[in-house]
């Protein structure tokens, strides 16, 4: 292989071929596939965002997605539960699967879909709610927890779950101790750390089976940084955890498996998380991982 | 897009299209009968005849019925298992009151008019009446409580229009000391539309299969239709000034060389080839046709008086506010003044032009006084939007231009007042939108002389005249109490006819005037939102 | 060790002190031509103002004198020109409001004083206007009540809130969030050309093709009604009220509305328990701006009322429709003079009193929901 000290240009499929690349890209691993991507493309209008990228997240584990900005990973992660919807000169093509189910099809009912498949911001963004009401809102709004005046005059509400649900979604976030005495303050009142601890919270509430988390951590302070990492390496045992981020060194912490997504929207490696980070495949990707840009 | 995919029982919609498609038709269903009832309620369709061979009361009624009972059958097949659905325990609050509203309605009129029970006796019954529906609505499943009140309340009123109980010659004398009564010919569109629109409801929830999905389907539906009748609202409206103006416009109308009147276009004679008499004239007694022309002047004239007076007054106030000031009590003070004057009625304007300034400008009625008022009517919102246009100019000019060592009002000058123009000429457009077509300030200060010969159109550049005495400067035009458009519609119709035997069409030439006013005001208008989606295309791609 | 919590006089005393300084700091900044240019533009326009309001003839003699000085200035010193012409520009809008105060409430005060009641032997002016019913200008006894056009308005401006209201804010929901983009284009300025049509248009349809036929369709005898009138402003206020909700909609941050969204909830239910509750300050004070526009609105009800102030019988009766604060206004001011118009500057008091309370209340609004959610949304 040469060694080259040239940037690599954008656009164009780079110096790896089809063949390449899906080899590289290729993890076998033991256990289910928990989602499966194939062939996924995106178009924003004319802009090609996300280039034919297929891969399968494991179940119960903690996939990274790295890369310089702007090529794609937090167009991919929002691909996963939809909400690249919400932008309106989006255009997807390709198959996504949780659990073998097509998500890109007519007649998907999206409200199933994100209770299954959570999302953690990039900037906390609670409500502007208490805390108690930020955690059962999902619930709530799904019809699963009604504390109505309605049902609570008919005696039909749900106010004890609706506790046994905060308390346990607050503890599994490892927020618990911090607020359990000040439920009822707006939720806008507590740190940035706690609020996006509050965040993971709420995306428990509704019990998903994926959570996604969008560079999660890149708006806090380095303590609250460790906290939410130690979270997610708890949160694994029980949850798939896919997450972008840029901090290459926090994805070589976490993750148990790594994807490298470099510039044009290309998914260029893939695999352990160890493999990749010490010996991988690819020059441009070692370049990126020793620094040579990015 | 990809091939052969598992289906689930959870994450894709089991589509049950037999049930899916009744709801739909439902839906359409309910779409018809409004429309049948608009249309009953203008009398294009007439409630006393047939449609289609049957009568048009009882074919209402019958659709009634029918839709009645094809939404308490989309609830009973919801509730019975027959049809896949999400029902939450509970239609909710807001269902309830929506459901009980109407039944609370009905159960006082009957209460009070059938039973003859009076005042009292009808709002016990409403409550009651009211009170019963809501329980019905919100104790019951989602499926059964949004659907079983509502389609009583369409089978109910259907066989009541059905079966002639109410018919076309029915009445309700209220028993007023100011007499009304409640005639067939009002209730029966009103209440098939007000029905129709709640069965439209609850089949839109039926076809999102209730719970939370159901809602959203049953709330679009309302807020589309909502959207839909503003729209149309104002096509029909501004059609219908247009179809019944557009004959007294062009009475008289010719096209040709030598048709049109004589002008001065910079110094060089011109004839007109179109001459449209409507406005091109005003009224005399030897016109062949009768105009308005003295008030398209008048309002000509209002409309840059108070332009003059408004922009320089209301650009400075929101330079000196953005610019030189500092956040605190002045512009506190400021800023609530200027939020007083926008929100002042228009006729308290006239009053203070009334007290203040016909007093101070020769004592009577003046175009001055008009102009003057109408400024102060525009002020606050020139200061609103020059002060929003100016704030948005980014400060990393201001800085770029300071960093260069330019002196503050010269950034002002060369750098803010520049960026923020398009604002600031967008909300002058729209102002002057607005207050062309006010009548009430200039009712008070300004308005007379309706029918004035064109000869008699005001003059105010050549009538400026130097005098000997204080105020040493004199313009009689000035002084004139003159007409504008707005006045001279209410002066149409305050005043009836007057315009003399030459006006084939009174009528229509009232409408005619109001078509002129309406597409003078609407003009500006029209140009503000233009330039102001033009100007912030601009911006966009810089 | 200054004082952690100095008291109101000091923080006056210190306010004051900062004026004086800056204004020192002025003028040792300027040069003295300038200077003495501003005082005599500041002079010669305080001259003129009293002048004008004396209503002296001889007022365009200082106003010349401003006029001239403002051009030396512009030509020499432009910067403090400016700069004094801009002030003075702001000062003129509080001038004009306080103008306005002053003149209207000065008109009304004799008929205030002749329509005085007694309490408990005290003689309050002005309270027979709002206790007894009758408008009366010709015969004797001569009442200038102001309650007939109060219940009037009222009315009136209940309908109209009815309409507009629900229907505003559904429609600035369906421009907000609901509509897709090349909907919205149509939509938003048809609901500005709306605003647009002038109310005399309004009334004269509603004078035309409504009232016949509301006669009609109620059996009453003669024409113009509350209701219908009622139905007619609210249309007229229905585009201020869905302007203003629309921007307060708008600006609820997407990140909001799509942690809602990724929590798997409907839009509906996003833009009920999330953005309306978000924006529920702006939405409130376009709802109140309506009501104000509702208020204010007067050709529209003049042309379509009766004109003879009264209260309807019953009260309720909304198939009537008499006078309200405007229409007064608006249809008397040909024939009235000395108390009766003076009559008619009280109608105007308390409208403007009514909206300005409206208009402070939904800008507190605002402020306070501005504070509760700490700069933050």
């Amino acid at each position: 292989m040469t060694t080259t000290t040239e940037q690599p240009t954008t656009t164009t499929v780079g110096e790896t071929d089809e063949r390449t690349r899906e080899a590289w890209t290729d993890f076998e691993f033991d256990g289910e596939a928990k989602i499966t991507v194939e062939d996924l493309d995106v178009y924003y209008g004319d802009d090609h965002a996300l280039k034919g990228v297929s891969m399968e997240i494991p179940e119960r584990s903690v996939t990274a997605l790295i890369g310089p900005s702007g090529c794609g990973k937090s167009t991919y992660l929002r691909c996963l539960n939809r909400m690249n919807d919400r932008i309106p000169s989006a255009r997807i093509e390709g198959s996504v699967r949780p659990d073998g189910q097509e998500i890109y099809q007519d007649g998907v009912n999206l409200v199933e879909l994100r209770k299954r498949v959570g999302m953690v911001f990039q900037s906390p963004n609670p409500f502007p709610k208490s805390i108690r009401e930020n955690i059962a809102y999902g619930p709530q709004k799904h019809g699963d927890l009604d504390t109505g005046l309605l049902a609570r005059l008919l005696n039909r509400d749900d106010t004890a779950e609706r506790e046994e649900l905060v308390e346990r979604c607050l503890r599994d976030a490892a927020l618990w101790d911090e607020v359990h005495d000040r439920l009822d303050d707006n939720a806008l009142g507590l740190s940035g750390g706690q609020q996006q601890r509050l965040c993971i919270a709420r995306c428990l509430s509704v019990d998903p089976e994926v959570i996604l988390m969008d560079e999660p951590a890149s708006a806090l302070d380095p303590i609250a940084t460790a906290k939410i990492e130690d979270l997610i390496a708890d949160l694994a045992e029980h949850y798939t955890v896919v997450i972008v981020t840029h901090n290459m060194q926090q994805a070589a912490r976490i993750s148990d498996q790594t994807a490298v997504f470099l510039t044009g929207g290309e998914l260029v490696e893939y695999g352990d998380t160890d493999r990749v980070f010490e010996d991988p495949h690819s020059d441009r990707v070692e370049d990126y991982i020793t620094g040579k840009f990015g | 897009m990809a091939d052969a995919r598992i289906r689930s029982s959870q994450l894709v919609d089991e589509t049950t299209t037999e049930a899916d498609a009744v709801a739909a038709l439902t839906i359409g269903v309910s779409a018809a009968l409004f429309a049948l009832a608009v249309a009953a309620m203008f009398d294009q369709v007439s409630l006393t005849g047939t449609i289609a061979g049957a009568q048009t009361v009882t074919l209402l009624g019958g659709l009634l019925t029918l839709l009645g009972l094809t939404v308490i059958a989309l609830g009973a097949g919801s509730r019975l298992g027959y049809v896949e659905s999400t029902p939450d325990p509970s239609a909710g609050l807001v269902a309830g009151v929506g459901a009980a509203f109407p039944w609370a309605l009905l159960g006082g009129s009957v209460a009070s008019g059938v039973l003859g029970l009076g005042t009292g006796g009808g709002l016990v019954g409403a409550v009651v009446v009211g009170g019963v529906a809501l329980v019905a609505t919100v104790i019951p499943r989602e499926d059964v409580g949004s659907t079983v009140p509502l389609g009583g309340l369409l089978l109910i009123t259907g066989l009541v229009f059905a079966t002639g109980v109410i018919g076309p010659a029915w009445v309700w004398e209220l028993g007023w000391e100011q007499t009304a009564a409640i005639s067939a010919q009002f209730l029966i569109p009103v209440a098939t539309l007000s029905t129709t629109l709640y069965g439209g409801w609850a089949a839109a929830k039926a076809y999102g299969g209730f719970g939370a999905r159901g809602r959203h389907m049953g709330a679009y539906v309302l807020v589309y239709l909502n959207a839909i009748s503003i729209v149309a609202f104002l096509f029909i409206l501004v059609a219908f000034v247009v179809i019944q103006g557009v004959p007294g416009l062009l009475t008289g109308f010719e096209i040709g060389i030598g048709a049109g009147p004589e002008i001065s276009l910079l110094g060089v004679s011109v004839t007109l080839p179109v001459s449209i008499p409507f406005v091109m004239n005003g009224v005399a007694l030897l016109n062949e046709f009768q105009g308005v022309l003295p008030a398209i002047v008048g309002t000509f004239w209002l409309v840059i008086g108070a332009v003059l007076l408004a922009v320089p007054l209301g650009v400075g106030a929101a330079v000196f506010l953005t610019e030189y000031a500092e956040r605190g009590r002045f512009t506190q003070v400021v800023e609530v003044a200027t939020n007083g004057l926008w929100s002042t009625p228009s006729i308290v304007f006239g009053l203070f032009g009334f007290a203040f300034l016909i007093p101070r400008f020769g004592n009577g009625k003046s175009l001055l006084s008009g102009m003057i008022t109408l400024g102060f009517m525009l002020l606050p919102l020139v200061v609103i939007t020059s002060r929003e246009s100016m704030l948005s100019v980014p400060d990393e000019y201001r800085d770029a231009s300071a960093a260069l060592g330019v002196s503050k009002w010269q950034t002002i000058r060369s750098v803010v007042l520049p960026a923020a123009l398009p604002g600031v000429v967008t909300g002058v457009i729209l102002g002057v939108g607005r207050i062309a077509g006010e009548t009430a300030p200039i009712l008070l200060t300004m308005a007379g002389g309706t029918f004035v010969p064109d000869t008699q159109t005001v003059d105010v550049i050549g009538s400026f005249q130097f005098i000997s005495t204080p105020p040493f400067v004199a313009n009689p035009a000035l002084l004139e109490a003159t007409s504008a458009l707005p006045y001279q519609l209410f002066a149409l119709i305050t005043a009836g006819v007057g315009l003399g035997s030459n006006v084939s069409d009174p009528n229509g030439f009232r409408w005619a005037t109001a078509l002129v006013l309406l597409i003078v005001v609407l003009s500006f208008y029209a140009i503000g939102i233009v330039t102001r989606y033009y100007f912030r295309r601009r911006l966009q791609h810089t | 060790m200054a004082q952690v919590n100095p008291s109101r006089g000091d923080r006056l005393v210190d306010a004051v002190g900062e004026r004086v300084r800056r204004a020192r700091g002025f003028v040792d900044d300027t040069e003295p031509a300038a200077l003495v240019v501003v005082a005599i533009m500041t002079v010669s326009i305080v001259a003129a103002l009293v002048g004008f309001l004396a209503v002296s003839d001889w007022t365009i003699v200082p106003f010349a004198v401003f006029l001239l000085s403002a051009a030396v200035g512009w030509v020499r010193y432009q910067a403090e020109t400016a700069f004094t012409i801009a002030l003075m520009m702001t000062v003129s809008t509080i001038l004009i409001l306080g103008l306005i105060i002053v003149f209207i409430f000065r008109e009304s005060i004799p008929v205030v004083q002749y329509e005085s009641a007694k309490v408990f032997g005290v003689s309050v002016p002005g309270l027979r206007m709002f206790v007894q019913p009758n408008w009366d200008a010709v015969s004797p006894p001569i009442r200038y009540s102001m309650v007939p056009m109060i219940h009037g308005t009222v009315m009136v401006t209940l309908i109209a809130s009815a309409v507009a209201a629900p229907l505003g804010v559904s429609a600035a929901l369906f421009l907000s969030e609901i509509a897709p983009a090349t909907v919205r284009e149509v939509v938003k300025p048809g609901v500005e050309i709306l605003a647009g049509i002038p109310s005399i248009v309004y009334g004269f349809i509603g004078f035309t093709v409504l009232s016949p036929w509301a006669s009609d369709q109620f059996q009453v005898t003669g024409q113009g009604s509350y209701l219908f009138v009622g139905i007619v402003v609210g249309l007229m206020a229905l585009p201020t009220v869905v302007s203003v909700a629309e921007d307060a909609l708008s600006s609820v941050p997407e990140a909001m509305k799509s942690g809602s969204l990724a929590m798997g909830t409907t839009d509906w239910q996003t833009m009920t328990s999330i953005t309306l509750p978000a924006a529920f300050s702006g939405v409130s004070a376009a709802v109140l701006l309506g009501v104000g526009r509702a208020i204010g609105e007067t050709m529209a009800a003049t042309v379509m009322l009766r004109g003879v102030p009264r209260l309807t019988e019953p009260l309720v009766n909304v198939f009537y429709g008499q006078e309200t604060l405007t229409s007064i206004i608006a249809r008397n001011y040909g024939e009235a003079d000395g108390l009766q118009m003076d009559a008619l500057f009280v109608a105007g008091v308390i409208l403007f009193i009514t909206v300005l309370v409206i208009s402070v209340g939904a800008q507190y609004i605002e402020w306070r929901m501005y504070k509760r959610l700490g700069g933050e949304v």
